[in-house]
């Protein structure tokens, strides 16, 4: 089942690849240099799930105290992290040719930063408690804390003026954008959520083996 | 404007570079996991409360000594 996820994974980023530069045609305005939103912009709608995932996984672990939940937590941080990771580095590359600059201290690209630093502080609070259960309800709470941040990040182009364009996808009303431009942002989108699951199942797995050969 | 495909291959290189870094840590983590345990003591140390944070034994002469 899970080696099957991995092939299924590896096919769905190869489609992605395909759809990005075979299928969707040469923007007019940017040029070739917009096929990074086939990239950028999936792996933030990632980072979202992820984050969401580990404020209900945080929620489920103070509720019950069941350590699954909080392996859950603990991996889908790690993941989300690394698809934020993405999210500014492609982003910031993106903005050069673009905006002109490779950062800009508006509010989008802000409030992804403070995303990213306090996820990179949840998991070096983890690993600074030495007391498995101490560790797992502190990271918790800061998992619940850490997920305001979530909708700050993605209302910000309404609330505040800023250089970044307003959402893509996650939208009321019809997309901004030709169809085959979508069907290539969505296909990559659920190859991400396939990588996302994949590596997070493996994760948890490691956890849980983890666990069981320190005790 | 311009087509900048290096801005292209530079912006999917790197994720590709950090997808395939994340991805050899998890295979490099479940190695350590599954090796047997003298193995595993070699690799995280056995003194250390997480298999992940090495710290190498000290020789064999002189675990021999500590040893009851």
């Amino acid at each position: 089942m899970h080696r099957a996820l991995g092939w299924l994974t590896l096919l769905a980023l190869a489609a992605g690849l395909v759809m990005g530069f075979g299928i969707a045609p040469r923007e007019v305005t940017q040029g070739h240099v917009q096929r990074i939103m086939y990239l950028h912009v999936p792996s933030v709608l990632v980072a979202y799930l992820a984050f969401a995932v580990v404020l209900g996984a945080s929620i489920a672990y103070l509720w019950t105290r069941r350590q699954e939940a909080d392996r859950l937590a603990q991996a889908s941080a790690e993941v989300g992290v690394l698809f934020t990771a993405i999210t500014i580095t492609s982003g910031s590359i993106w903005g050069k040719p673009t905006w002109g600059t490779w950062w800009t201290w508006d509010a989008r690209l802000t409030s992804v930063a403070i995303l990213f630093v306090m996820y990179l502080g949840y998991l070096l609070l983890r690993s600074m408690i030495e007391d498995r259960e101490r560790a797992a309800r502190y990271s918790a709470v800061l998992g619940i804390v850490a997920a305001l941040d979530i909708p700050l990040v993605h209302f910000s182009v309404y609330w505040w003026r800023t250089l970044h364009q307003p959402p893509t996808v996650l939208k009321p009303g019809p997309a901004a954008m030709p169809s085959v431009f979508v069907a290539a942002l969505l296909v990559n989108l659920a190859a991400f959520a396939l990588l996302y699951a994949y590596f997070v199942l493996t994760r948890v797995r490691l956890l849980r083996r983890e666990q069981e050969v320190l005790v | 404007m311009p087509d900048n495909w290096e801005f292209v291959l530079a912006a999917y290189g790197l994720a590709a570079l950090l997808l395939g870094g994340y991805w050899r840590r998890l295979r490099r983590l479940e190695r350590v996991l599954t090796a047997a345990p003298s193995e595993r003591e070699g690799i995280g140390g056995g003194a250390s409360p997480s298999p992940m944070r090495s710290m190498p034994l000290p020789p064999p002469e002189v675990r021999e000594r500590r040893s009851p």
